[in-house]
């Protein structure tokens, strides 16, 4: 039933093209940590990036937003295109770059202040309220686009480091959703949760990819089958197979992709 | 994973084991390694009792002789301002009468001293006229002057005056001078102490509590009495107030740029290797550099407050950015992945998020350098602080240009003079710097505990 009603889904989604990788190469030093990466990554579309562990997925994914422009020693080659435009030009600017491809990380991180400077915080420093109200309406927006709005509508100026695990996972989903970003990134981002929070953020991805290009990087492959449309499989640095969820998870075209799947190698 | 699945039938059942001794009874090594560490931790007890000794005899010994300098003795009897002696040629000018030497006034008194006596039948076998001179502080007349010049209408009246007694007179309420020793020292006998008794008596001599040594300058040798910390306390303070304007904003942007921003390659760990060495150099380097650099090169005053504030800058910014540096590390990198990820920008996510959660630390360790720098004596001593000042720097900024003195350097230079009675200042400046230093140190730990936010 699962199965009949993604095939629905996916029958409607738009199939236009909102990121571009080609060739994609990451040294961090001597290491050669992504090779020669070819993606094309769907507007709308919830995008899995599956692998053993160390296999360059969440590399690749903090490439997309220019998060390892941080690491010194990290490098990258290649072309990264995002609506045509690629984002390692000399002339972007990583901080515009980052307002358009949110992220979310592994583990929930927000910083110690209210709730509602939480979420404010993106839109205050882009500018995107003109007045007090506009914020207001932006949080709240973004608190329900997370599904977190009913749990804390009455304790905004509560810290966010005093909510549960999952809600705190939430409201940085609330957080990056804020900034009204064009793609979502996340970083294995139910893997500090338990199984309720987990089933809550998926749902909650499901929505967001109604308004977001999701790219999500996860180690289970139960997951990556339930919210994905696409996924991508990473193994040693290579993309291995690139394709339609339920193809990937059907019939694999690469023998590393059918071991990984049926648990022989990672 | 797949030999779990393969081969628990591999797996032989377990047979119960020979038992090796009940567990109600300890073995060998069991009790080995409970006397270890009964022993460290007797080691650790002996650790702390030894540091909480030292503490308290440093405290007792500090304590019992500087206790002595918050009290001071003063001779209170009528005296008559006489016109012939105060003013000569009986126009009340004031400029005419300030031609009139304190030595003047240091007869009034001696008179003022033998009327008293007189008046009170004292009568002390041997008293000599040396004695009744000795027996009032060289500030007693000064003063006395000062509050002749200040209002002349005083002249020719009897007024009831309190001024300053000698340091053996004080000495003598304090333990310092006994009979004994004043067998042996020349500016003191025996008739003096009789009198001084008799006067006790007669509530001609009070001891109260001694704000002068708060607020005095230093005085010269032959009056101790008159010593104060005023001017040396003024100094520290300016000179702390530099350290702090200077020291913090380019010790925290220093490390700011260090820690988050620099590329990390040969020149940062040249620069950072050298900022620890900097924190091991020898504080009396610093004053040779203070020398050449502030004031041989750059030509500034001696033995003023700016030129110690920018040696004892030089001093304490190892000390800030190490601390600062140590604190940025601390916030966890998951905060500044969380700015950037919304599109901060680099300074935005340090002002705004690593800053202040670095805040404690970054405070702390300012604090700390600047209790260091307070109690900083030989870098003072080469770029002259060590200098007799005996008049008060004026307001800053001109005043950061004057010569002033500094709290421990006050203390030295006490502790080094040959009369008793300074070491006792020197012990009761050290109360005062030491109660500085724990009002800084509680600071911190008031500030730590306001600015320390979890996560």
């Amino acid at each position: 039933m699962m199965n009949t009603m993604r095939l629905a889904e996916k029958a409607v989604a738009e199939e236009t093209i909102k990121i571009t990788a080609r060739d994609v190469q990451v040294w961090y030093g001597d290491k050669h940590a992504i090779k020669d990466v070819n993606v094309d990554i769907l507007a709308n579309t919830v995008t899995a990036f599956i692998g053993p562990s160390g296999c360059g997925k969440s590399t690749f994914l903090r490439c997309i937003n220019r998060m390892n422009d941080t690491i010194d020693i990290c490098r990258v080659e290649g072309r990264i295109a995002l609506d045509g435009e690629d984002v390692y030009d000399r002339r972007v600017d990583p901080v515009q770059l980052r307002a358009k491809v949110g992220m979310v990380f592994q583990k929930p991180n927000p910083f110690p202040k209210s709730i509602y400077d939480n979420v404010a915080y993106g839109p205050r420093i882009h500018g995107l309220a003109r007045n007090r109200a506009d914020l207001d309406a932006i949080v709240e927006k973004s608190l329900r686009g997370a599904a977190l709005w009913n749990e804390v509508k009455d304790r905004l100026s509560e810290p966010g480091t005093g909510l549960s695990g999952g809600q705190q996972q939430r409201l940085c989903i609330a957080r990056a959703v804020a900034t009204q970003p064009e793609v979502l990134l996340m970083d294995e981002p139910c893997s500090a949760l338990d199984p309720i929070a987990t089933g809550q953020v998926e749902e909650l991805i499901d929505q967001l990819k109604t308004q977001f290009s999701v790219v999500i990087v996860t180690h289970s492959m139960q997951q990556a089958a339930r919210v994905s449309q696409k996924t991508a499989f990473f193994h040693l640095g290579n993309l291995v197979e690139y394709g339609d969820t339920d193809d990937i998870f059907t019939r694999p075209q690469d023998p590393r992709t059918e071991s990984y799947i049926s648990g022989r190698i990672g | 994973m797949t030999d779990l699945t393969q081969t628990p039938a591999a797996i032989p059942t377990p047979t119960p084991a020979p038992r090796k001794g009940s567990l109600m009874v300890a073995d060998k090594a069991t009790i080995r390694r409970n006397r270890a560490e009964a022993r460290f931790k007797a080691y650790g007890i002996g650790a702390i009792c030894i540091a909480l000794i030292a503490l308290v005899f440093l405290l007792f010994t500090v304590i019992r002789d500087g206790a002595g300098a918050f009290q001071q003795t003063y001779v209170s009897i009528p005296v008559t301002l006489s016109a012939d002696v105060v003013d000569p040629k009986g126009n009340r000018d004031p400029a005419e009468m300030a031609k009139v030497l304190t030595m003047s006034y240091g007869k009034l008194m001696d008179a003022a001293l033998t009327d008293w006596m007189a008046a009170n039948a004292v009568q002390i076998e041997g008293l000599s006229q040396a004695d009744i001179k000795g027996f009032f502080s060289g500030q007693a007349s000064a003063e006395l002057r000062n509050m002749v010049l200040a209002d002349p209408a005083l002249v020719g009246q009897q007024v009831d005056a309190t001024v300053l007694a000698s340091s053996r007179v004080d000495g003598m309420f304090k333990g310092r001078v006994t009979d004994e020793s004043a067998a042996r020292d020349a500016k003191t006998s025996s008739q003096q102490i009789a009198l001084a008794r008799a006067m006790e008596e007669k509530g001609a001599l009070v001891t109260r509590f001694n704000s002068d040594f708060i607020t005095n300058p230093d005085a010269s040798d032959n009056r101790p009495e008159a010593a104060g910390i005023g001017v040396a306390m003024l100094g520290s303070l300016y000179m702390m107030l530099i350290v702090l304007v200077l020291a913090l904003p380019i010790g925290v942007a220093a490390s700011i740029y260090l820690e988050e921003f620099a590329p990390k390659n040969r020149w940062t760990d040249l620069i950072e290797v050298n900022i620890s060495n900097l924190a091991a150099v020898p504080s009396i380097v610093f004053g040779i550099l203070g020398l050449a650099a502030f004031i041989n090169f750059m030509g500034l005053p001696r033995s003023a407050p700016i030129v110690g504030g920018l040696v004892l800058t030089l001093m304490t910014l190892p000390t800030i950015i190490i601390s600062t540096r140590a604190a940025l590390k601390a916030v966890p990198p998951s905060i500044r992945d969380a700015a950037l990820g919304v599109g901060a920008s680099r300074m935005q996510t340090v002002f705004h998020h690593v800053l202040p959660l670095a805040m404690p630390g970054i405070l702390t360790g300012t604090i700390i350098g600047l209790a260091q720098a307070l109690g900083e004596t030989a870098p003072l001593l080469l770029i002259g602080m060590v200098a007799f000042v005996s008049t008060y720097p004026s307001a800053p900024p001109e005043g950061l240009m004057d010569p002033a003195s500094a709290l421990p350097v006050q203390v030295y230079n006490w502790a080094t003079r040959a009369d008793p009675a300074f070491f006792e200042r020197s012990s009761g400046a050290i109360i005062v710097l030491l109660i500085f230093l724990l009002c800084m140190n509680l600071l911190a730990i008031f500030l730590r505990r306001k600015f320390e936010r979890r996560w």
